[in-house]
Protein backbone atom coordinates (compact mmCIF):
# COMPACT_ATOMS: atom_id res chain seq x y z
CA UNK A 1 0.00 0.00 0.00
CA UNK A 2 0.84 3.65 -1.02
CA UNK A 3 2.50 5.39 2.53
CA UNK A 4 1.83 9.25 3.17
CA UNK A 5 5.88 9.41 2.54
CA UNK A 6 5.64 7.92 -0.65
CA UNK A 7 2.50 10.08 -1.97
CA UNK A 8 3.78 13.29 -0.76
CA UNK A 9 7.12 13.08 -2.02
CA UNK A 10 5.56 12.13 -5.44
CA UNK A 11 3.76 15.40 -5.44
CA UNK A 12 6.89 16.81 -4.19
CA UNK A 13 9.05 15.82 -7.28
CA UNK A 14 5.61 16.80 -9.52
CA UNK A 15 6.21 20.31 -7.85
CA UNK A 16 9.69 20.43 -8.83
CA UNK A 17 9.11 19.33 -12.53
CA UNK A 18 6.85 22.23 -13.13
CA UNK A 19 9.29 24.94 -11.56
CA UNK A 20 11.79 23.26 -14.26
CA UNK A 21 9.53 23.85 -16.90
CA UNK A 22 8.85 27.50 -16.00
CA UNK A 23 13.13 28.57 -16.05
CA UNK A 24 12.73 26.50 -19.51
CA UNK A 25 10.33 28.88 -20.38
CA UNK A 26 11.82 32.18 -19.22
CA UNK A 27 15.14 30.90 -20.58
CA UNK A 28 13.61 30.63 -23.74
CA UNK A 29 12.38 34.42 -23.35
CA UNK A 30 8.81 32.48 -23.87
CA UNK A 31 6.74 34.67 -21.14
CA UNK A 32 3.40 33.88 -22.21
CA UNK A 33 4.12 30.46 -21.67
CA UNK A 34 6.27 31.09 -18.61
CA UNK A 35 3.61 32.83 -16.92
CA UNK A 36 0.82 30.03 -17.92
CA UNK A 37 3.48 27.46 -16.56
CA UNK A 38 4.04 29.75 -12.82
CA UNK A 39 0.32 30.01 -13.10
CA UNK A 40 0.05 25.73 -12.61
CA UNK A 41 3.35 25.70 -10.58
CA UNK A 42 2.00 28.24 -8.24
CA UNK A 43 -1.42 26.55 -8.08
CA UNK A 44 0.19 23.14 -7.59
CA UNK A 45 2.39 24.36 -4.37
CA UNK A 46 -0.42 26.37 -3.00
CA UNK A 47 -2.71 22.99 -2.99
CA UNK A 48 -0.39 21.14 -1.53
CA UNK A 49 0.36 23.32 1.19
CA UNK A 50 -3.89 23.00 1.79
CA UNK A 51 -3.92 20.02 1.66
CA UNK A 52 -0.99 19.33 4.03
CA UNK A 53 -2.67 22.70 6.55
CA UNK A 54 -5.97 21.03 6.34
CA UNK A 55 -5.92 17.22 6.39
CA UNK A 56 -1.93 16.34 7.40
CA UNK A 57 -1.47 18.27 10.31
CA UNK A 58 -4.11 18.33 11.67
CA UNK A 59 -4.43 14.33 11.52
CA UNK A 60 -0.93 14.15 13.16
CA UNK A 61 -1.55 16.85 15.77
CA UNK A 62 -4.95 15.68 16.82
CA UNK A 63 -3.18 11.96 16.97
CA UNK A 64 -0.14 12.66 18.71
CA UNK A 65 -0.90 16.04 20.74
CA UNK A 66 1.98 17.82 19.89
CA UNK A 67 0.44 21.10 18.35
CA UNK A 68 3.99 23.35 18.44
CA UNK A 69 6.18 20.69 16.94
CA UNK A 70 7.74 19.79 14.02
CA UNK A 71 3.76 21.10 11.98
CA UNK A 72 4.28 24.22 13.41
CA UNK A 73 7.65 24.74 11.89
CA UNK A 74 6.15 23.49 8.64
CA UNK A 75 3.44 25.59 8.24
CA UNK A 76 5.51 28.94 9.03
CA UNK A 77 7.76 27.79 6.41
CA UNK A 78 4.51 27.20 4.15
CA UNK A 79 4.29 31.25 4.75
CA UNK A 80 7.73 31.95 4.12
CA UNK A 81 7.56 29.99 0.51
CA UNK A 82 4.16 31.41 -0.62
CA UNK A 83 5.99 34.89 0.11
CA UNK A 84 8.35 34.01 -2.23
CA UNK A 85 6.25 32.96 -4.82
CA UNK A 86 4.23 36.10 -4.83
CA UNK A 87 7.59 38.15 -5.15
CA UNK A 88 8.44 35.40 -8.28
CA UNK A 89 5.15 35.54 -9.78
CA UNK A 90 5.80 39.40 -9.42
CA UNK A 91 8.56 39.49 -11.64
CA UNK A 92 7.81 37.48 -14.01
CA UNK A 93 4.39 39.66 -14.58
CA UNK A 94 7.16 41.88 -15.17
CA UNK A 95 9.14 39.99 -17.26
CA UNK A 96 12.25 41.18 -15.16
CA UNK A 97 14.32 37.58 -15.88
CA UNK A 98 17.37 38.75 -13.16
CA UNK A 99 14.37 39.41 -10.43
CA UNK A 100 12.83 36.26 -11.45
CA UNK A 101 15.74 34.23 -10.74
CA UNK A 102 17.01 35.45 -7.59
CA UNK A 103 13.31 34.81 -6.25
CA UNK A 104 13.01 31.44 -7.90
CA UNK A 105 16.34 30.58 -6.84
CA UNK A 106 15.50 31.54 -3.32
CA UNK A 107 12.70 29.98 -3.72
CA UNK A 108 14.14 26.23 -4.70
CA UNK A 109 16.06 26.63 -1.72
CA UNK A 110 13.62 26.92 0.39
CA UNK A 111 11.73 24.76 -1.16
CA UNK A 112 13.91 21.86 -1.19
CA UNK A 113 15.16 21.82 2.59
CA UNK A 114 11.49 22.38 3.80
CA UNK A 115 11.06 19.23 1.45
CA UNK A 116 14.07 17.04 2.69
CA UNK A 117 12.35 17.91 6.60
CA UNK A 118 8.79 16.85 5.56
CA UNK A 119 10.56 13.09 3.70
CA UNK A 120 13.38 12.14 5.99
CA UNK A 121 11.60 13.58 9.23
CA UNK A 122 7.50 14.18 9.12
CA UNK A 123 5.92 11.87 6.64
CA UNK A 124 7.84 8.96 8.07
CA UNK A 125 6.47 10.00 11.46
CA UNK A 126 3.02 10.57 10.22
CA UNK A 127 3.46 6.80 8.55
CA UNK A 128 4.26 5.89 11.92
CA UNK A 129 1.31 7.61 14.11
CA UNK A 130 -1.32 7.50 11.22
CA UNK A 131 -0.87 3.93 10.56
CA UNK A 132 -4.40 3.25 11.48
CA UNK A 133 -5.78 6.49 9.57
CA UNK A 134 -4.48 6.54 6.42
CA UNK A 135 -6.60 4.54 4.85
CA UNK A 136 -9.48 7.08 4.98
CA UNK A 137 -6.98 9.70 5.11
CA UNK A 138 -5.10 9.20 2.05
CA UNK A 139 -8.34 8.97 -0.56
CA UNK A 140 -8.62 12.71 1.06
CA UNK A 141 -5.40 14.17 0.20
CA UNK A 142 -5.69 12.52 -3.08
CA UNK A 143 -8.86 14.56 -3.37
CA UNK A 144 -7.47 17.31 -1.95
CA UNK A 145 -4.37 17.47 -4.44
CA UNK A 146 -6.94 16.41 -7.45
CA UNK A 147 -8.12 20.03 -6.80
CA UNK A 148 -5.31 21.64 -8.05
CA UNK A 149 -5.59 19.59 -11.64
CA UNK A 150 -2.47 17.31 -10.78
CA UNK B 1 11.20 11.45 19.67
CA UNK B 2 14.29 13.13 19.58
CA UNK B 3 13.71 14.10 15.97
CA UNK B 4 10.54 16.33 17.25
CA UNK B 5 12.69 17.84 19.60
CA UNK B 6 15.36 18.99 17.96
CA UNK B 7 13.63 19.27 14.48
CA UNK B 8 12.28 23.13 15.21
CA UNK B 9 15.51 25.20 15.53
CA UNK B 10 17.76 26.33 12.63
CA UNK B 11 21.21 26.75 14.52
CA UNK B 12 22.43 30.38 15.27
CA UNK B 13 23.85 32.22 11.79
CA UNK B 14 26.87 32.65 13.74
CA UNK B 15 27.74 29.16 14.14
CA UNK B 16 28.16 27.70 10.64
CA UNK B 17 29.79 31.54 9.66
CA UNK B 18 32.35 31.58 11.73
CA UNK B 19 33.91 28.65 9.97
CA UNK B 20 32.91 30.08 6.58
CA UNK B 21 34.34 33.40 7.11
CA UNK B 22 37.44 32.34 8.31
CA UNK B 23 37.84 29.52 5.99
CA UNK B 24 39.08 31.08 2.88
CA UNK B 25 42.00 32.98 4.44
CA UNK B 26 43.50 29.35 4.67
CA UNK B 27 43.49 28.87 0.81
CA UNK B 28 45.21 32.36 1.06
CA UNK B 29 47.38 31.53 3.14
CA UNK B 30 48.17 28.13 1.00
CA UNK B 31 48.81 30.47 -1.66
CA UNK B 32 51.38 32.95 -0.57
CA UNK B 33 53.24 29.99 1.22
CA UNK B 34 53.76 27.81 -1.96
CA UNK B 35 54.60 31.68 -3.59
CA UNK B 36 56.61 31.93 -0.94
CA UNK B 37 58.75 28.80 -1.01
CA UNK B 38 58.52 28.30 -5.03
CA UNK B 39 59.89 25.13 -6.38
CA UNK B 40 61.42 23.45 -3.05
CA UNK B 41 58.07 23.10 -1.56
CA UNK B 42 57.17 20.72 -5.35
CA UNK B 43 60.47 18.92 -4.76
CA UNK B 44 58.68 15.68 -3.77
CA UNK B 45 55.15 15.06 -1.63
CA UNK B 46 57.51 14.56 1.36
CA UNK B 47 59.31 18.25 1.94
CA UNK B 48 57.93 20.40 4.59
CA UNK B 49 56.45 23.05 2.60
CA UNK B 50 54.29 20.17 0.42
CA UNK B 51 52.61 18.46 4.15
CA UNK B 52 52.33 22.57 5.48
CA UNK B 53 50.45 23.13 2.41
CA UNK B 54 48.31 19.41 2.41
CA UNK B 55 47.16 20.57 6.02
CA UNK B 56 46.27 24.03 5.30
CA UNK B 57 43.97 23.11 2.32
CA UNK B 58 42.35 19.96 4.35
CA UNK B 59 42.01 21.42 7.68
CA UNK B 60 42.29 24.93 7.73
CA UNK B 61 39.66 25.16 4.33
CA UNK B 62 37.91 21.90 3.76
CA UNK B 63 37.53 20.75 7.30
CA UNK B 64 36.81 24.36 8.47
CA UNK B 65 33.72 24.37 5.89
CA UNK B 66 32.43 20.89 6.28
CA UNK B 67 31.83 21.49 9.94
CA UNK B 68 30.32 24.56 9.44
CA UNK B 69 27.78 22.95 6.98
CA UNK B 70 27.53 20.11 9.31
CA UNK B 71 26.37 22.21 12.25
CA UNK B 72 23.73 23.16 9.49
CA UNK B 73 22.57 20.37 7.70
CA UNK B 74 22.74 17.92 10.40
CA UNK B 75 19.10 19.20 11.56
CA UNK B 76 18.28 19.77 8.49
CA UNK B 77 18.87 16.02 7.13
CA UNK B 78 18.58 14.26 9.95
CA UNK B 79 16.26 16.15 11.99
CA UNK B 80 19.79 15.85 14.57
CA UNK B 81 19.95 18.70 16.38
CA UNK B 82 23.36 19.82 17.70
CA UNK B 83 24.04 20.25 21.47
CA UNK B 84 23.99 24.12 21.79
CA UNK B 85 25.16 24.76 18.51
CA UNK B 86 26.77 28.29 18.94
CA UNK B 87 28.60 27.22 22.10
CA UNK B 88 30.01 24.03 19.77
CA UNK B 89 30.89 26.71 17.30
CA UNK B 90 32.19 29.04 19.50
CA UNK B 91 35.02 26.28 21.36
CA UNK B 92 35.38 23.83 18.00
CA UNK B 93 36.05 26.82 15.75
CA UNK B 94 39.10 28.80 17.12
CA UNK B 95 41.04 24.92 18.05
CA UNK B 96 40.70 24.52 14.35
CA UNK B 97 41.69 27.46 13.31
CA UNK B 98 44.72 27.78 15.53
CA UNK B 99 45.26 23.84 15.57
CA UNK B 100 45.47 24.32 11.03
CA UNK B 101 48.17 27.01 11.56
CA UNK B 102 50.05 25.50 14.40
CA UNK B 103 50.30 22.38 12.51
CA UNK B 104 51.67 23.67 8.95
CA UNK B 105 54.10 26.28 11.39
CA UNK B 106 55.01 22.29 12.60
CA UNK B 107 55.84 21.15 9.55
CA UNK B 108 57.68 23.93 8.64
CA UNK B 109 60.03 23.82 11.93
CA UNK B 110 58.98 27.45 12.73
CA UNK B 111 58.54 26.73 16.67
CA UNK B 112 59.26 24.02 19.02
CA UNK B 113 55.99 24.44 20.23
CA UNK B 114 53.64 24.15 17.44
CA UNK B 115 53.22 20.81 16.65
CA UNK B 116 52.39 19.73 20.33
CA UNK B 117 49.80 23.03 19.81
CA UNK B 118 48.24 21.44 16.66
CA UNK B 119 47.99 18.03 18.12
CA UNK B 120 46.58 19.17 21.71
CA UNK B 121 43.98 21.70 20.06
CA UNK B 122 43.36 19.65 16.65
CA UNK B 123 42.61 16.26 19.20
CA UNK B 124 40.38 18.45 21.36
CA UNK B 125 38.40 19.58 18.46
CA UNK B 126 38.00 16.72 16.47
CA UNK B 127 36.95 14.75 20.09
CA UNK B 128 34.51 17.97 20.67
CA UNK B 129 32.68 17.78 17.40
CA UNK B 130 32.91 13.98 17.36
CA UNK B 131 31.02 13.31 20.58
CA UNK B 132 28.09 16.09 20.17
CA UNK B 133 27.44 15.13 16.26
CA UNK B 134 27.67 10.97 17.62
CA UNK B 135 25.18 12.44 20.60
CA UNK B 136 22.47 14.02 18.30
CA UNK B 137 23.21 11.18 15.67
CA UNK B 138 22.11 8.50 18.27
CA UNK B 139 19.03 7.14 17.92
CA UNK B 140 17.93 9.11 14.52
CA UNK B 141 16.08 6.93 12.42
CA UNK B 142 18.08 5.90 8.96
CA UNK B 143 14.95 7.63 6.85
CA UNK B 144 17.98 8.62 4.00
CA UNK B 145 20.98 6.88 3.25
CA UNK B 146 22.61 10.06 3.88
CA UNK B 147 22.31 9.67 7.54
CA UNK B 148 24.34 6.15 7.46
CA UNK B 149 26.86 8.41 5.47
CA UNK B 150 27.31 11.03 7.96
CA UNK B 151 27.62 8.38 10.43
CA UNK B 152 30.43 6.41 8.35
CA UNK B 153 32.37 9.53 7.66
CA UNK B 154 32.15 10.96 11.30
CA UNK B 155 34.06 7.75 12.30
CA UNK B 156 36.37 8.23 9.52
CA UNK B 157 36.97 11.60 10.67
CA UNK B 158 37.74 10.07 14.38
CA UNK B 159 39.91 7.77 12.68
CA UNK B 160 41.92 10.14 10.68
CA UNK B 161 42.94 12.69 13.56
CA UNK B 162 43.85 9.93 15.72
CA UNK B 163 46.83 8.53 12.71
CA UNK B 164 47.47 12.46 12.55
CA UNK B 165 47.94 12.33 15.86
CA UNK B 166 50.21 9.05 16.08
CA UNK B 167 51.94 10.26 13.70
CA UNK B 168 52.45 13.87 14.63
CA UNK B 169 54.04 12.40 18.29
CA UNK B 170 56.47 9.92 15.89
CA UNK B 171 57.64 13.23 14.07
CA UNK B 172 58.61 14.64 17.00
CA UNK B 173 60.05 11.66 18.90
CA UNK B 174 57.47 10.69 21.20
CA UNK B 175 57.12 7.23 20.03
CA UNK B 176 58.47 5.36 17.15
CA UNK B 177 56.53 4.51 14.87
CA UNK B 178 57.04 3.37 10.72
CA UNK B 179 56.24 6.99 9.79
CA UNK B 180 55.71 6.34 5.50
CA UNK B 181 53.30 3.47 6.15
CA UNK B 182 51.17 5.00 8.73
CA UNK B 183 51.43 8.45 6.84
CA UNK B 184 49.65 6.62 3.88
CA UNK B 185 46.97 4.84 5.67
CA UNK B 186 46.17 8.29 7.67
CA UNK B 187 45.78 9.91 3.98
CA UNK B 188 43.67 6.79 2.62
CA UNK B 189 41.31 7.37 5.68
CA UNK B 190 41.21 11.72 5.04
CA UNK B 191 40.38 10.99 1.41
CA UNK B 192 38.19 8.11 1.45
CA UNK B 193 36.56 7.61 4.85
CA UNK B 194 36.37 10.78 5.87
CA UNK B 195 36.44 13.41 2.65
CA UNK B 196 34.57 11.42 0.14
CA UNK B 197 31.99 9.40 2.50
CA UNK B 198 30.97 12.72 3.67
CA UNK B 199 30.85 14.56 0.53
CA UNK B 200 28.78 11.20 -1.03
CA UNK B 201 26.45 11.75 1.90
CA UNK B 202 25.73 15.32 1.15
CA UNK B 203 25.75 14.56 -2.54
CA UNK B 204 22.82 12.14 -2.36
CA UNK B 205 20.99 15.23 -0.67
CA UNK B 206 21.98 18.25 -2.59
CA UNK B 207 22.72 16.88 -6.53
CA UNK B 208 19.02 16.40 -6.65
CA UNK B 209 17.78 19.15 -4.84
CA UNK B 210 20.13 22.20 -6.42
CA UNK B 211 19.65 20.90 -9.65
CA UNK B 212 16.58 18.82 -10.53
CA UNK B 213 17.80 15.73 -11.25
CA UNK B 214 17.18 12.18 -10.54
CA UNK B 215 18.03 10.82 -7.29
CA UNK B 216 21.19 8.41 -6.85
CA UNK B 217 19.80 5.17 -7.40
CA UNK B 218 18.93 3.01 -4.07
CA UNK B 219 21.58 0.48 -4.82
CA UNK B 220 24.25 3.25 -4.60
CA UNK B 221 23.63 5.60 -2.58
CA UNK B 222 22.50 2.30 0.28
CA UNK B 223 25.70 0.69 -0.51
CA UNK B 224 28.70 3.26 -1.16
CA UNK B 225 29.50 4.26 1.71
CA UNK B 226 30.41 0.89 3.51
CA UNK B 227 31.47 -0.34 0.31
CA UNK B 228 34.17 2.97 0.53
CA UNK B 229 35.06 2.11 4.35
CA UNK B 230 35.69 -1.62 3.99
CA UNK B 231 38.46 -0.35 1.06
CA UNK B 232 40.09 1.68 3.06
CA UNK B 233 39.78 -0.98 6.05
CA UNK B 234 41.70 -3.54 3.83
CA UNK B 235 44.04 -1.08 2.27
CA UNK B 236 45.22 0.01 5.86
CA UNK B 237 45.88 -3.49 6.64
CA UNK B 238 47.14 -4.53 3.65
CA UNK B 239 50.26 -1.34 3.81
CA UNK B 240 50.37 -2.13 7.83
CA UNK B 241 51.59 -5.53 6.76
CA UNK B 242 54.22 -4.24 4.91
CA UNK B 243 52.83 -5.60 1.66
CA UNK B 244 52.95 -2.95 -0.75
CA UNK B 245 52.27 -4.96 -3.95
CA UNK B 246 48.89 -6.30 -2.37
CA UNK B 247 48.41 -2.81 -0.87
CA UNK B 248 48.45 -0.89 -3.94
CA UNK B 249 46.10 -3.23 -5.64
CA UNK B 250 43.35 -3.07 -3.12
CA UNK B 251 43.51 0.70 -2.99
CA UNK B 252 42.86 0.76 -6.62
CA UNK B 253 39.22 -0.44 -5.01
CA UNK B 254 39.14 3.46 -3.29
CA UNK B 255 39.84 4.59 -6.80
CA UNK B 256 37.67 3.02 -8.59
CA UNK B 257 34.92 3.62 -5.85
CA UNK B 258 35.60 7.25 -6.25
CA UNK B 259 35.53 7.51 -9.79
CA UNK B 260 32.13 5.76 -9.99
CA UNK B 261 30.86 8.27 -7.56
CA UNK B 262 32.42 10.88 -9.71
CA UNK B 263 30.61 9.00 -13.02
CA UNK B 264 27.70 8.56 -11.02
CA UNK B 265 27.59 12.37 -10.44
CA UNK B 266 28.09 13.36 -13.66
CA UNK B 267 25.54 10.98 -15.22
CA UNK B 268 22.94 12.62 -13.05
CA UNK B 269 24.30 16.11 -13.47
CA UNK B 270 24.01 15.15 -17.22
CA UNK B 271 19.97 14.85 -16.84
CA UNK B 272 19.78 18.12 -14.65
CA UNK B 273 16.38 19.87 -15.42
CA UNK B 274 17.44 23.20 -14.81
CA UNK B 275 18.30 25.27 -17.76
CA UNK B 276 21.58 26.76 -17.79
CA UNK B 277 24.51 25.83 -15.39
CA UNK B 278 25.24 28.05 -12.77
CA UNK B 279 28.54 28.70 -10.73
CA UNK B 280 27.83 25.95 -8.18
CA UNK B 281 27.35 23.35 -10.97
CA UNK B 282 30.38 24.63 -12.75
CA UNK B 283 32.33 23.85 -9.53
CA UNK B 284 30.34 20.74 -8.93
CA UNK B 285 31.29 19.60 -12.54
CA UNK B 286 35.25 20.48 -12.40
CA UNK B 287 34.98 18.56 -9.47
CA UNK B 288 34.14 15.47 -10.76
CA UNK B 289 36.15 15.73 -13.94
CA UNK B 290 39.06 16.25 -11.27
CA UNK B 291 38.50 13.82 -9.26
CA UNK B 292 37.91 11.76 -12.56
CA UNK B 293 41.38 12.46 -14.06
CA UNK B 294 42.78 11.75 -10.36
CA UNK B 295 42.16 8.18 -10.18
CA UNK B 296 42.77 7.71 -14.14
CA UNK B 297 45.97 8.85 -13.44
CA UNK B 298 46.50 6.71 -10.31
CA UNK B 299 45.66 3.73 -12.37
CA UNK B 300 48.18 4.48 -15.14
CA UNK B 301 50.71 4.91 -13.00
CA UNK B 302 49.98 1.09 -11.63
CA UNK B 303 50.40 0.29 -15.32
CA UNK B 304 53.42 2.03 -16.22
CA UNK B 305 56.37 1.67 -13.89
CA UNK B 306 57.89 4.67 -15.10
CA UNK B 307 55.20 6.90 -14.09
CA UNK B 308 54.59 5.35 -10.76
CA UNK B 309 58.19 6.35 -10.07
CA UNK B 310 57.98 9.64 -11.58
CA UNK B 311 58.45 12.53 -8.83
CA UNK B 312 55.60 14.55 -9.74
CA UNK B 313 53.08 11.29 -9.50
CA UNK B 314 51.76 11.53 -6.01
CA UNK B 315 51.87 15.77 -5.98
CA UNK B 316 49.62 15.82 -9.34
CA UNK B 317 47.05 13.07 -7.84
CA UNK B 318 47.13 15.61 -4.52
CA UNK B 319 46.33 18.77 -6.38
CA UNK B 320 43.75 17.09 -8.78
CA UNK B 321 41.94 15.62 -5.61
CA UNK B 322 42.23 18.02 -3.08
CA UNK B 323 42.26 21.66 -4.90
CA UNK B 324 40.49 20.72 -8.33
CA UNK B 325 38.26 17.89 -6.39
CA UNK B 326 37.14 18.50 -2.42
CA UNK B 327 38.13 22.47 -2.68
CA UNK B 328 36.01 22.57 -5.85
CA UNK B 329 33.06 21.13 -4.51
CA UNK B 330 32.88 22.41 -1.24
CA UNK B 331 33.46 26.14 -2.60
CA UNK B 332 30.13 25.37 -5.15
CA UNK B 333 28.32 24.31 -1.80
CA UNK B 334 30.03 27.59 -0.21
CA UNK B 335 27.94 29.72 -2.80
CA UNK B 336 24.29 28.29 -1.96
CA UNK B 337 25.09 27.96 1.56
CA UNK B 338 26.05 31.37 2.68
CA UNK B 339 23.24 33.56 0.41
CA UNK B 340 20.25 30.97 1.28
CA UNK B 341 21.68 31.13 4.86
CA UNK B 342 21.71 35.31 5.01
CA UNK B 343 18.32 35.60 3.01
CA UNK B 344 16.86 32.75 5.73
CA UNK B 345 18.08 34.88 8.49
CA UNK B 346 17.15 38.40 7.19
CA UNK B 347 13.85 36.88 6.35
CA UNK B 348 13.04 35.57 10.16
CA UNK B 349 14.59 38.74 11.41
CA UNK B 350 11.85 40.82 9.33
CA UNK B 351 8.92 38.66 10.69
CA UNK B 352 7.42 38.89 7.40
CA UNK B 353 7.23 42.68 7.62
CA UNK B 354 10.39 43.77 5.60
CA UNK B 355 11.59 41.63 2.74
CA UNK B 356 15.19 39.88 2.76
CA UNK B 357 17.36 40.49 -0.27
CA UNK B 358 17.17 37.21 -2.73
CA UNK B 359 19.64 35.21 -2.72
CA UNK B 360 21.20 36.43 -6.06
CA UNK B 361 20.76 39.52 -5.09
CA UNK B 362 22.83 39.25 -1.72
CA UNK B 363 25.56 37.29 -4.15
CA UNK B 364 25.67 38.27 -7.61
CA UNK B 365 26.12 35.28 -10.14
CA UNK B 366 28.63 37.48 -12.57
CA UNK B 367 30.71 37.93 -9.09
CA UNK B 368 31.01 33.67 -8.15
CA UNK B 369 31.37 32.94 -11.86
CA UNK B 370 34.35 35.40 -11.92
CA UNK B 371 35.87 33.50 -9.45
CA UNK B 372 35.32 30.18 -10.65
CA UNK B 373 37.42 31.41 -13.98
CA UNK B 374 40.78 32.38 -11.29
CA UNK B 375 40.31 28.60 -9.66
CA UNK B 376 40.31 27.36 -12.96
CA UNK B 377 43.30 28.89 -14.02
CA UNK B 378 44.48 28.75 -10.54
CA UNK B 379 43.32 24.89 -10.64
CA UNK B 380 45.33 24.49 -14.09
CA UNK B 381 48.69 26.40 -13.16
CA UNK B 382 48.97 23.97 -10.19
CA UNK B 383 48.84 20.92 -12.13
CA UNK B 384 51.25 22.49 -14.91
CA UNK B 385 53.48 23.07 -11.57
CA UNK B 386 54.05 19.53 -10.99
CA UNK B 387 55.26 18.62 -13.78
CA UNK B 388 57.46 21.71 -14.57
CA UNK B 389 57.80 22.80 -10.33
CA UNK B 390 61.09 25.07 -11.14
CA UNK B 391 59.57 27.58 -13.99
CA UNK B 392 55.97 27.48 -12.44
CA UNK B 393 55.70 26.86 -9.16
CA UNK B 394 55.83 30.37 -8.17
CA UNK B 395 53.06 31.48 -10.69
CA UNK B 396 51.12 28.75 -9.25
CA UNK B 397 51.08 30.51 -6.33
CA UNK B 398 50.45 33.71 -7.00
CA UNK B 399 47.56 32.46 -9.36
CA UNK B 400 46.24 30.24 -6.41
CA UNK B 401 46.28 33.20 -4.08
CA UNK B 402 44.11 35.52 -6.35
CA UNK B 403 41.85 32.66 -6.52
CA UNK B 404 41.37 32.97 -2.94
CA UNK B 405 41.42 36.60 -2.77
CA UNK B 406 38.34 36.75 -5.13
CA UNK B 407 36.81 33.81 -2.51
CA UNK B 408 37.49 36.05 0.53
CA UNK B 409 36.07 39.59 -1.11
CA UNK B 410 32.47 37.28 -1.85
CA UNK B 411 32.13 35.88 1.33
CA UNK B 412 32.72 39.49 2.82
CA UNK B 413 30.33 41.14 0.00
CA UNK B 414 27.98 38.70 0.80
CA UNK B 415 28.48 39.21 5.04
CA UNK B 416 28.27 42.94 4.34
CA UNK B 417 25.16 42.57 2.62
CA UNK B 418 24.13 40.88 6.02
CA UNK B 419 24.63 43.33 8.12
CA UNK B 420 23.06 46.23 6.70
CA UNK B 421 20.34 44.68 5.66
CA UNK B 422 20.17 43.58 9.14
CA UNK B 423 20.44 47.01 10.65
CA UNK B 424 17.92 48.20 7.90
CA UNK B 425 15.13 45.75 9.16
CA UNK B 426 15.84 46.59 13.14
CA UNK B 427 15.04 50.20 12.27
CA UNK B 428 11.91 49.40 10.00
CA UNK B 429 11.01 47.33 12.68
CA UNK B 430 11.38 50.08 15.08
CA UNK B 431 9.07 52.51 13.24
CA UNK B 432 6.53 49.88 12.26
CA UNK B 433 6.41 49.36 16.39
CA UNK B 434 6.53 53.18 17.36
CA UNK B 435 3.61 53.75 14.44
CA UNK B 436 1.26 50.95 15.80
CA UNK B 437 1.49 52.22 19.28
CA UNK B 438 1.75 56.38 19.08
CA UNK B 439 0.62 57.01 15.27
CA UNK B 440 -2.25 54.39 14.46
CA UNK B 441 -4.90 56.17 15.79
CA UNK B 442 -3.60 59.54 14.15
CA UNK B 443 -3.89 57.70 11.41
CA UNK B 444 -7.13 57.02 11.11
CA UNK B 445 -8.57 60.88 11.79
CA UNK B 446 -10.43 61.84 8.69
Amino acid sequence: MTSIRDFLTDDHRRCDDVFADVEQAVADGNWALAGDTFGRFSAAVLQHFAVEESLLFPAFEQKTGMTMGPTQVMRSEHVQMRELIAAAGAALAAQDADEYAGNAETLLIMMQQHNMKEENILYPMCDQHLADESAELLPQIETGLAAAGK
Amino acid sequence: MQAVLSFDQAPPFAAPFRFFVTAPFFALIAGVLLAVLGPEAFSSRWTPGALALTHLLAIGFLLQVMLGAMIQILPVVAGANLFHPLVVARVVHPLVVVGALALSAGFLGMADFAMPLAMATLATAAGLFFAVAAASLRGIPQTSPSIGGFKLAMLGLLVTVLLGLLLAGGLRGYWSLPLIELTQVHANWAFGAWALALLSAVAYVVVPMFQITPPYPGWFSRRFGVWLLLAVLATSLAILRFDDEIASAIQMTIFALAAGFCGMTLWLQSRSRRTRPDATQKFWRMAMLCGMAACLFWALARMFPELAGWRGTPLLVGVLLLVGGFMSVIIGMLYKIIPFLIWLHLQNRGQSRVTAPNMKAVLAESRMLLHFRLHVGACAALVAATVWPDVLTQLAGVAFSVAACSLLANVFKAAGVYRRHAALVDARLAEIAADASAGSPAREMP
